[in-house]
């Protein structure tokens, strides 16, 4: 569905079902570059248990209109400008990657409608190599490639993946070239000048859960457990199969690491 | 791993996972119609299109889907569907986006069953199709009609082999938002990725050179994820919400994937043209020697080229690697490593001269099929396109002198033997 936001045009997806904000709420962030795709085989399932679940493309992603915001923190900003604008309430947020780093600035900033927060393959920052900023202003196809190289595992370089017939490197090449132009770069270099996840992370009151990817390259698991060891008592758990794509490379153990926690924290009526 | 995957590796690799229980490195055939579910939950969910996983092997199966995932990582596309035949593949594209009231433009040169397929059987369904020479690129954007919705044509024409200029025909398809479908099975993706090039879906044949053992029959439709269904109201079904699911918005919910996952629920589903697991682990045996297979293809090729044009008795000699093909540049663009083995050739003397020649092989065989390992020779107008009528074969490019040759992997020396064979039965009716 569209909505306004700020005089700009939102895209999200809802799961298949009609949005209804007096139902409780799973919202999911995409990461850097990505688009609500990234989230297809976790949406329709609460969507179908009677969550109102909301998938937004970011500011300059796939169908939202541009341009892609510069910061975190203004990212969540934005976010809570969704949630008013929707009115939606008793939300679970489920973050994947740069998501997280919102979702921590968020649930620090906008503790009063949250339930619970899931936060995917992240650390407390996500500093990213100059090579890779340059190459996404410069060569965004160059950037893509090095983001899902090292983005994926092995599963997903040799295309396998949970749906029959479907590649995830490929599908997620489509996506991030689907963006406005600066996209990549703009993400990127927000995520690189994130510095507020300690803070942020110890001011979250929500009941927060943490799912770790052994094999992930780019939020490695000593980030992750940096991220762990900030948090209020967080429900932990590492895939060690996984590279950093958690929730397209092991769909089926995410959902039902999602699913647990969601339905005791924040039960859909 | 980090980094991605090289051709061949792929050709090996691709959409397997190495079988958890028993370890065996070959795909297994799950020859099985149907799969156990391990709860109530997890099988609506697999039925509502939550998750994946299988349900009913006509609509997914695991051998099958490691072919398709393989097919979709050779050439690029984010997502493939298997078919029971190429032509299964063509039909099921088509009718994903298309319906009753809307149009096709495609190219005069192609496989018979394409032709006949828009020429006779999708207007019963009314469904109509505008046929442009490929050599007239400007010919596409001027048939293009409102109710136009797909452009379809063949990177090598069939059997006349000009090739389709695929930048150019892309770019009148982005100019009208109409999407683009190659057949793609005369080149495969180790001759040309035509995703690289603009083309939106591709359609192979699976039995030609990606199986290339003629042992089975499949298809396949591969999704580039690189078409913009939303920018348009035009695409309904792709679009707009599918009452069988819910009511599911494909675009929405499966972005790059919409189209292929269009065809999976909806034709592998009410139609069922499925491919059969045992066909899928045949063909999956064939593209793992894809590159070499092709590259014997090619030398073999050249060879014989060579070998036709110098012969007293072939009256013209037809491939796009000759510089006197009208195509010859387009063929050094799209397809550097070699233009395929497909080539055909006239006899002298004619229709009965043509005829001796293919009697009179033994080693080529007299069949209708091309791809296989082994060399086939085939008379175009009385076979393959027997079905069309005059005007159109003239526009395909076939005469009655023409034999199409498709060229095997033997030894070129024996091919030439078996020539040499035909020709000499062949030589009374030059000589008349």
């Amino acid at each position: 569905m569209y909505f306004d936001v700020n005089g700009k045009r939102v895209f999200a997806t809802t799961g298949g079902k009609p949005f209804d904000n007096d139902k409780h709420a799973v919202i999911f962030l995409h990461g850097s570059g990505l688009d609500h795709t990234f989230w297809g085989l976790h949406s329709r399932f609460f969507a179908f248990r009677n969550y109102a679940v909301l998938v937004p493309d970011f500011p300059g992603h796939t169908h939202s209109d541009g341009p892609a915001v510069r910061s975190i923190e203004a990212m969540a900003d934005w976010l809570n400008d969704v949630v008013a604008a929707l009115d939606i309430k008793d939300i679970s947020l489920v973050a994947h990657s740069q998501g997280c780093l919102v979702a921590l600035e968020f649930a620090s900033r906008y503790p009063q409608r949250l339930r619970s927060v899931s936060f995917i393959a992240s650390g407390l920052a996500t500093p990213v190599n100059d090579a890779l900023i340059t190459a996404a202003e410069n060569d965004p196809d160059a950037a893509i490639a090095m983001m899902l190289g090292w983005g994926f595992g092995s599963a997903g370089h040799l295309h396998q993946g949970p749906i029959p017939g479907s590649s995830m490197v490929a599908g997620g090449r489509k996506v991030m070239r689907g963006n406005v132009p600066d996209a990549l770069a703009t993400d990127l270099k927000a995520c690189n000048a994130y510095k507020n996840g300690k803070q942020a992370a110890a001011a979250i009151t929500a009941p927060v859960q943490v799912i770790l990817a052994g094999k992930d390259r780019m939020a490695p698991r000593k980030a992750g457990l940096e991220l762990v060891a900030h948090l209020p008592d967080p429900e932990v758990t590492i895939i060690e199969e996984s590279g950093h794509m958690v929730p397209q490379e092991v769909p089926d153990r995410c959902r039902d690491l999602l699913k647990a926690f969601i339905f005791k924290n924040n039960r859909a009526t | 791993m980090s980094r991605f995957l090289n051709f061949d590796t792929l050709s090996l690799h691709a959409g397997q996972t190495v079988d958890p229980v028993f370890g065996a490195r070959a795909t297994p055939i799950y020859q099985t119609t149907s799969y156990v579910f391990p709860d109530t939950d997890t099988a609506s969910s697999i039925f509502n299109l939550e998750r994946g996983g299988h349900a009913y092997s006509r609509i997914t199966n695991p051998t099958v889907g490691v072919l398709e995932q393989r097919i979709a990582a050779l050439e690029g596309g984010s997502a493939a569907v298997c078919t029971a035949s190429g032509m299964a593949a063509t039909f099921c594209a088509i009718t994903a986006i298309l319906e009753q009231g809307d149009h096709i433009v495609a190219s005069t040169q192609m496989y018979g069953g394409n032709i006949s397929l828009m020429k006779n059987t999708l207007p019963r369904f009314g469904i109509t199709a505008t046929f442009v020479d490929p050599t007239d690129t400007d010919g596409f954007g001027k048939a293009v009609q409102d109710n136009t919705k797909l452009i379809y044509g063949e990177l090598i024409g069939n059997p006349g082999l000009d090739i389709l200029d695929l930048e150019a025909v892309a770019k009148i398809g982005a100019e009208h938002h109409v999407p683009f479908m190659v057949d793609a099975t005369f080149n495969t993706p180790y001759l040309c990725r035509c995703f690289d090039y603009g083309a939106n879906m591709t359609i192979h044949s699976v039995t030609k050179w990606l199986g290339g053992h003629g042992a089975a029959i499949g298809g396949v439709v591969v999704d580039a994820g690189n078409f913009d269904w939303g920018a348009t109201d035009k695409y309904p079904t792709i679009t707009e919400p599918y009452a069988p699911f819910s009511g599911i918005n494909l675009w929405e919910e499966f972005g790059p994937s919409a189209f292929a996952t269009r065809i999976r629920a909806e034709a592998m589903r009410d139609i069922g043209p499925s491919m059969s697991p045992m066909n899928a682990f045949l063909l999956l045996q064939g593209i793992e020697t894809l590159s070499l297979r092709m590259d014997k293809h090619l030398a073999n090729t050249k060879e014989l080229l060579d070998y036709l044009t110098n012969h007293e008795q072939v009256s013209w000699v037809n491939h796009p690697s000759l510089p006197s093909h009208s195509s010859h540049e387009l063929a050094k663009k799209y397809l550097p490593k070699g233009a395929g083995s497909i080539v055909s050739f006239g006899v002298k003397g004619g229709r009965e001269a043509g005829k001796a020649f293919i009697e009179n092989t033994e080693l080529a065989s007299h069949l209708a099929n091309v791809g296989d390992a082994k060399t086939l020779v085939i008379h175009p107008a009385t076979t393959t396109h027997s079905r069309i009528d005059a005007e159109a074969l003239a526009a395909a490019g076939i005469t009655e002198d023409m034999v199409r040759l498709s060229v095997g992997l033997e030894d070129v020396a024996d091919i030439k033997a078996d020539f040499d064979t035909g020709f000499r039965a062949a030589r009374r009716f030059a000589d008349t």
